[in-house]
C-alpha cells in the first residue's frame, strides 16, 4: 500500500527568490492520500501538473522535501539504505522514455530484475521466454532495443516491469506507443495484476482509456492534488 | 489468448529446461566500462617499481640484521707488549707469571655471554696490515696482541667495565666495541630500508589513484546502466562488488606481468648484493636455469614478496574500486 501525508517536493539547485514561482522547482505540494493493497489508480493531470514527480517518488528515486511517505508498508524516514534497494525489487515501473539499455538485447533487459534477485538462470528463462510470448516478441528476443519500433520497446519496458511480479507497479504513459489492442490487452494485465494483490498507479493522458477502464482517480494540478476520488 | 500470469504459472511448475548458455548479463557492460589493457599495464609499471623499493628495503633490512647481529656482537682486545708479564698471577696453582697475553685471554676465559675469545695468530695479523704496510710480513713494528671476543647477542657487556679488569691485568689495553660503527651503519640502513617503505607506501598511492581514476571514467562511461539497475533494486555492494571483481582481476594480472619483468632485475641485484648480505657461499652465482632456478636465487623474504606482488595489487584494485563506487552511488538516492 501506498501512504502520503504533506508530501512536498521540490527539485533541487532551484534558487530560493523564485521559490514561490508557481514552477518554481516545487514539483509537488502538500499531497495527502492513499492507495491500498491491490488498488489501481489512475494519476492524471496536464503536462507539468507533476504526475512523473510523483512517479518518481512513489519509485523512490528522489526523497520528499518533507512530509511523510509509506511505500509497501514502509515509512521513508526511517528506512535505511540497504533496505530501501529491496524495496525497489518490489516495484516494477514503466518509464515514459522506456529506459532500456542499449546494449544489451531484449531478453536481457527483460531478465534484469530477475537476475538483481539471483534467480536460477532456468526460471529465469521460462519466466522471459513467457512473457514475451504474451507481449508478442518472442521472435525480438536476441535483438537489440535501438533496433525495435517504439511500440516494441514499449511492451519490452512492460515486460520488464511485471516479469518478477512486483507488489507495486508504477507506469508513465504506458499506452503512449501501443495501439489500442495492445493497450486493451495491458489494462487487462493490470486488471489481473490488481486481483492479485498488485498495487498498480497508472499515469497517463489518454482520456479514451480512463474512460474504457473507469477506475479511481488521482488528478493532479501544478503540484496540487486537486481530486481523489 | 491466454493471460501472461496464467502462463508464466503454467511455466514456472513446468519442467525446468536447463540453460546452458547461463549469463549473468546485468548491462554493466565491465569490459566496456573498465577495459582490459590500460589497467594492467599501469599496474604492471607499478608492480615493477614496488618490486625495486621492496627489494631495497629487503637488502636494507638484511644488511643491517647482519651488521647488528655479525660485527656488532664482537668486542676487540688490543694488548700491547703481550709478551711482557702480567702484573699479577691471580691463579695460585700457576708456576711462572703469565704474559700479559695469556692474562687476558685468561680473564676472558670466563666472561659472562661470551660465546668465543679467538687471537688473532700472526698470519691474521700480517693479513690484517697488509693494506697499509704491504705483504710479506716480517713487520720491524711490535705488534700487539689481538684478541676477538665473541658475544652470543649484539651489545652484551660493559666495554669499560671490561677495559677495567683486563687493565688491571696488562696496563693499557684497548677495548674496542665494534657497536660504535655497527651501530651508524645500522641506523644508515634503517634509514635506507624507511626510504624504500615510503617508497612502496608512494607507489601503493599512486597504484590506488590510477584504479580509482580508471574505476571513476567507468562508472561515467556506465552511468546510465548503474542508475537503471539502482532503480531496479541493485545494491551498493552488488555494483560495488562486480565493479572491484573486474579491477581485482585486472590488477592480479598487472602484479603478474610486473613481477615477471622484475623477476630478472631482482635476481641480478640479489647475486650483486650477495657477498655484503651472507656468509661467502651466498655469494656463488646461483644456477638460474629454468623459473625454480630463478626464484632460487632470490632471497626467500625477496621471492615471498615477489609471489605477493599480484596478490596484493588485487587486494590494492579491490579495496580501492570498493570504495570509489560506493562514494559514488551516494549520489543516488
Amino acid at each position: 500500500m501506498i501512504r502520503l501525508r504533506d508530501v512536498s517536493f521540490r527539485h533541487e539547485g532551484v534558487r530560493d527568490d523564485v521559490r514561490e514561482d508557481n514552477q518554481g522547482g516545487i514539483a509537488l505540494r502538500r499531497l495527502s492520500f492513499d492507495v491500498p493493497q491491490g488498488g489501481f489508480r489512475w494519476l492524471l493531470g496536464p503536462s507539468g501538473a507533476g504526475k512523473s514527480s510523483l512517479l518518481r517518488l512513489l519509485h523512490l528515486a528522489v526523497r520528499p522535501t518533507s512530509g511523510r511517505m509509506e511505500i509497501l508498508g514502509m515509512d521513508m524516514d526511517q528506512t535505511r539504505r540497504a533496505a530501501l534497494a529491496r524495496l525497489r525489487r518490489r516495484i516494477g515501473v514503466v518509464h515514459q522514455d522506456f529506459r532500456l539499455l542499449p546494449d544489451l538485447p531484449v531478453f536481457d533487459n527483460i531478465a534484469l530484475p530477475l537476475r538483481l534477485q539471483h534467480r536460477p538462470e532456468d526460471e529465469i528463462r521460462d519466466e522471459v521466454l513467457s512473457i514475451l510470448d504474451w507481449v508478442g516478441l518472442r521472435a525480438r528476443a536476441t535483438a537489440r532495443p535501438p533496433h525495435l519500433s517504439g511500440g516494441e520497446q514499449q511492451r519490452v519496458a512492460i515486460a520488464r516491469a511485471v516479469i518478477h511480479r512486483p507488489a507495486l507497479v508504477l507506469a508513465d504513459e504506458p499506452t503512449n506507443a501501443l495501439d489500442d489492442q495492445q493497450a486493451s490487452r495491458l489494462m487487462e494485465l493490470f486488471q489481473d495484476l490488481a486481483g492479485l494483490g498488485t498495487t498498480i498507479v497508472v499515469a497517463t493522458h489518454n482520456d479514451g482509456l480512463v474512460r474504457r477502464y473507469p477506475a479511481h482517480e488521482l488528478e493532479l494540478a501544478h503540484g496540487r492534488l486537486v481530486r481523489d476520488g | 489468448m491466454d493471460g501472461w500470469c496464467a502462463m508464466a504459472d503454467r511455466a514456472a511448475s513446468g519442467r525446468r529446461a536447463s540453460w546452458s548458455q547461463a549469463r549473468r548479463a546485468d548491462g554493466l557492460a565491465l569490459r566496456n566500462a573498465i577495459p582490459d589493457r590500460l589497467l594492467p599495464v599501469l599496474v604492471a609499471a607499478m608492480a615493477v617499481l614496488a618490486a625495486m623499493a621492496l627489494a631495497g628495503a629487503t637488502g636494507a633490512r638484511v644488511l643491517s640484521a647482519r651488521w647488528t647481529t655479525g660485527a656488532a656482537s664482537i668486542v676487540t682486545v688490543q694488548v700491547p707488549r703481550p709478551d711482557d708479564p702480567a702484573l699479577s698471577a691471580p691463579i695460585a696453582a700457576q708456576p711462572a707469571p703469565l704474559s700479559r697475553g695469556d692474562a687476558v685471554l685468561a680473564a676472558l676465559a670466563d666472561m659472562p655471554g661470551a660465546s668465543r675469545v679467538h687471537r688473532l695468530d700472526r698470519t691474521e695479523l700480517e693479513a690484517l696490515l697488509s693494506p697499509w704496510l704491504g705483504h710479506g710480513g716480517g713487520f720491524a713494528l711490535a705488534l700487539p696482541a689481538v684478541i676477538e671476543l665473541h658475544f652470543d647477542r649484539a651489545g652484551a657487556g660493559d666495554a669499560d667495565a671490561l677495559a677495567a679488569r683486563l687493565n688491571a691485568r696488562a696496563p693499557d689495553t684497548l677495548v674496542e666495541r665494534n657497536s660504535l660503527w655497527s651501530d651508524r651503519l645500522g641506523d644508515l640502513a634503517r634509514s635506507l630500508q624507511t626510504c624504500a617503505i615510503l617508497a612502496v607506501l608512494i607507489v601503493v598511492a599512486v597504484a590506488a589513484a590510477t584504479i580509482a581514476a580508471t574505476t571513476r571514467a567507468g562508472l561515467g562511461a556506465r552511468r546510465q546502466a548503474i542508475e537503471l539497475i539502482h532503480s531496479l533494486g541493485a545494491t551498493d555492494g552488488y555494483i560495488a562488488g562486480r565493479f572491484a571483481r573486474r579491477t581485482a582481476v585486472l590488477a592480479f594480472t598487472g602484479g603478474l606481468i610486473g613481477s615477471l619483468l622484475a623477476l630478472p632485475l631482482l635476481v641480478l641485484l640479489s647475486h650483486l648484493a650477495a657477498p655484503f648480505a651472507g656468509p661467502p657461499a651466498m655469494a656463488t652465482p646461483p644456477d638460474a636455469s629454468g623459473w625454480a632456478g630463478l626464484l632460487d636465487a632470490l632471497p626467500l623474504p625477496l621471492a615471498v614478496t615477489l609471489l605477493s606482488l599480484a596478490p596484493a595489487a588485487a587486494l590494492i584494485g579491490w579495496l580501492t574500486t570498493q570504495v570509489t563506487v560506493r562514494t559514488w552511488l551516494r549520489r543516488l538516492p
